[in-house]
């Protein structure tokens, strides 16, 4: 009987597996049958009325600054715009397959920035945009030169290795990237441990001293970026993987299937399901 | 309503549970029960009504855990930040939870008899003074108990469930147990309210809302977190059920049993195309799993590379001035390894005794008839 019961499992996880091989491949052939011209073309309609209130070296310099929060759809050519009602102010990236693709993450920071995101962390569990945090820069800034984006006002603050904003620095003038790996989740908040439990050795505290605020205002002395209000997730693993479990405790978590050949759409939808949630912090 | 609904499964159910328990079923399961005051405007019935309907799901819900051989569960039952609403409705909660112990109290035979060990986890010193000496009566009534486990987070958010655990750190350190040098995430998360639990393998958050809300961020880093949209009052054993699909899909089966002695089958290849049953062929790692032990040998690289720092200061202090060589420093880092695990251990004793203490002297406090 058992192996009965085994045997119908596996055929319910062959049938789970199937079907999402199907909806991957699906998804792979609309864009590939939309083409490249298609892409070109979405791309010239799109992101310049999307950057529109950038002043960049094209044409149209007359352009109205879309208001924050207006973003541009996909959808249509007749460049019907997309209202959504609440941006967050960061963003994080979870990329939870392998190997990432660079083109595809610098894709998706440059559209944050690009719509209003102030910051934007990217983040994969094995430390490799870490690693490779130059690559990724390199990435970002080919896309933003193809993009014509390169008044030094738009430069984006790269981040990595703990360095910080300003802390007076709410909304800086020029978006921020940040480069997370699992260091800076609970590595860190054991490294803050460590430091006030070194400062009670020391009899410069006591232990009654230490709360949430006070934590909280330690932590952020070395990583000073806001809570993420919004999580992509891309690939297939329903986890966090070790993301910022500190910062994580009201963000919303959106997931995706993949960030290879990732769209502007999918980042939209992901927006919008962000600006249709309702936080009401336990009330 | 009980804390132990009785019943069985039905037939169909219980081919569904037999089906799942073939593959790798989680042992620990959180569930964020949200959607108790949504379900009472739905129903039109006052919000007090929808959080006593919740907690007849919760009855039902560990039922079904149980039948799907799930035995240890958390669920999230009031945060701090719940404190906000409004009094009447805070006043409700707590009259409704003093209602629930009293009822757990009187169901204590029964507890026994399916071997449920209640915890709740969280700042009880927030609560009503009556509602704490009822938990702490209902908790050391059912400490000894082991078959299943039911953490109640009461008062509770993760940031403050982490920074009592830093505190309770420092506390150590000041009473000369540790050394802040033995400080580590294994022994922060010895200090977490939840350290007598393993880690949820699985989060499940209903009403459609996809964050965390401060449940337990530390412990669900490496878990499998599904969001569904079914409202918690109306949850069902179908729901459950294909969460734990969701779970077996992130941590599909390693090992691979014999059917026949010539014959064997893989593991099935999850999350990249292209999907082949083939014979004699490796089992692969899990995406889930395989992070999980990334982690723990991160985490053990750490505890020895913090060991040979704090040997090298030692020996920086208190050696002759001469390099010590290389079998010299091994041997001094092994024993301070020892060293230290001794330490941390008389400190969680400590640590566990200062709990219970305080659990226990509650509990004799309270008057029940």
């Amino acid at each position: 009987m058992a192996l009965v019961y085994e045997l119908v499992w596996r055929l319910l996880h062959v049938l789970l597996h199937v079907h999402r091989t199907l909806a991957t491949s699906v998804r792979a052939l609309l864009r590939t049958w939309r083409g490249p011209a298609w892409r070109r073309a979405l791309a010239a309609l799109l992101t310049p009325a999307a950057l529109a209130g950038f002043p960049g070296p094209g044409p149209g310099t007359g352009r109205r600054k879309l208001p924050p929060g207006e973003v541009e759809g996909e959808r249509d050519r007749s460049r019907r715009r997309v209202r959504v009602e609440k941006l967050p102010l960061h963003v994080g990236l979870l990329v939870v397959e392998e190997p990432p693709s660079y083109t595809d993450v610098a894709n998706l920071v440059v559209w944050c920035m690009a719509v209003g995101v102030s910051y934007v962390s990217v983040y994969d569990n094995h430390g490799v945009f870490r690693k490779n945090d130059t690559l990724l820069l390199e990435q970002i800034v080919r896309q933003q030169d193809r993009l014509g984006l390169d008044e030094p006002k738009y430069n984006v603050g790269f981040l990595s290795n703990g360095n910080t904003v300003h802390q007076d620095q709410i909304v800086p003038c020029q978006p921020v990237v940040k480069v997370l790996s699992p260091e800076d989740g609970k590595h860190s908040i054991v490294q803050a441990a460590l430091h006030l439990c070194r400062t009670v050795e020391q009899k410069e505290r006591t232990s009654k001293d230490i709360d949430v605020p006070m934590f909280d205002a330690l932590l952020r002395e070395s990583k000073n970026i806001p809570d993420p209000e919004l999580v992509v997730k891309f690939g297939p693993v329903d986890s966090t993987l070790g993301f910022l479990p500190w910062h994580i405790r009201l963000t919303e978590i959106v997931s995706l299937p993949s960030h290879i050949d990732v769209s502007y759409e999918d980042l939209l939808g992901a927006l919008q399901r962000y600006a249709t949630c309702e936080q009401r912090q336990g009330k | 309503m009980s804390w132990i609904r009785e019943g069985e499964l039905n037939l169909i159910e219980r081919l569904s549970a037999n089906i799942l328990k073939a593959g790798p079923v989680p042992k620990h399961v959180a569930f964020i029960m949200d959607g108790n005051r949504r379900f009472a405007r739905k129903k039109h019935v006052d919000r007090q009504e929808g959080h006593s309907q919740g907690f007849n799901k919760l009855a039902e819900t560990l039922r079904w855990c149980l039948q799907l051989d799930i035995p240890e569960v958390t669920v999230y039952a009031f945060s701090i930040e719940n404190f906000n609403r409004s009094r009447e409705e805070v006043d409700g909660l707590m009259e409704l939870a003093k209602l629930k112990f009293l009822r757990l109290l009187d169901e204590r035979e029964k507890l026994e008899k399916h071997g449920v060990c209640i915890r709740v986890l969280g700042d009880l010193t927030l609560l009503p003074l009556d509602l704490q000496q009822l938990i702490a009566k209902a908790v050391v009534a059912t400490r000894e108990h082991n078959r299943c486990f039911l953490n109640v987070c009461f008062a509770y958010t993760s940031r403050h469930e982490m920074a009592n655990a830093v505190r309770e750190m420092a506390w150590g350190v000041e009473q000369g147990l540790i050394k802040a040098s033995d400080v580590s995430e294994a022994l922060l998360s010895e200090c977490l309210y939840s350290s007598n639990s393993p880690n949820p393998d699985l989060l499940i958050r209903t009403s459609g809302e996809v964050r965390l809300s401060d449940f337990l961020l530390w412990q669900t880093s490496h878990s499998c977190l599904v969001f569904q949209s079914v409202l918690w009052p109306e949850y069902s054993f179908w729901n459950l059920c294909d969460a734990v699909i969701q779970y077996q899909c992130n941590h599909a089966s390693i090992t691979v049993p014999q059917l026949h002695p010539n014959t064997t089958l893989t593991p099935l290849h999850m999350t990249t195309p292209p999907y082949t049953l083939l014979h004699n062929t490796t089992p692969r790692c899990d995406p889930v799993p395989k992070a999980r032990e990334l982690h723990q040998d991160e985490q053990r690289r750490q505890q020895l590379e913090a060991d040979h720092a704090c040997v090298a200061e030692l020996l920086h202090h208190h050696g002759n001035g001469k390099p010590a060589d290389a079998p010299r420093r091994q041997e001094a880092v092994t024993e301070y390894g020892v060293r230290r695990e001794a330490r941390v251990k008389d400190f969680l004793d400590a640590l566990r005794n200062k709990r219970d203490s305080f659990l226990t002297e509650l509990a004799s406090q309270a008057t029940v008839a």
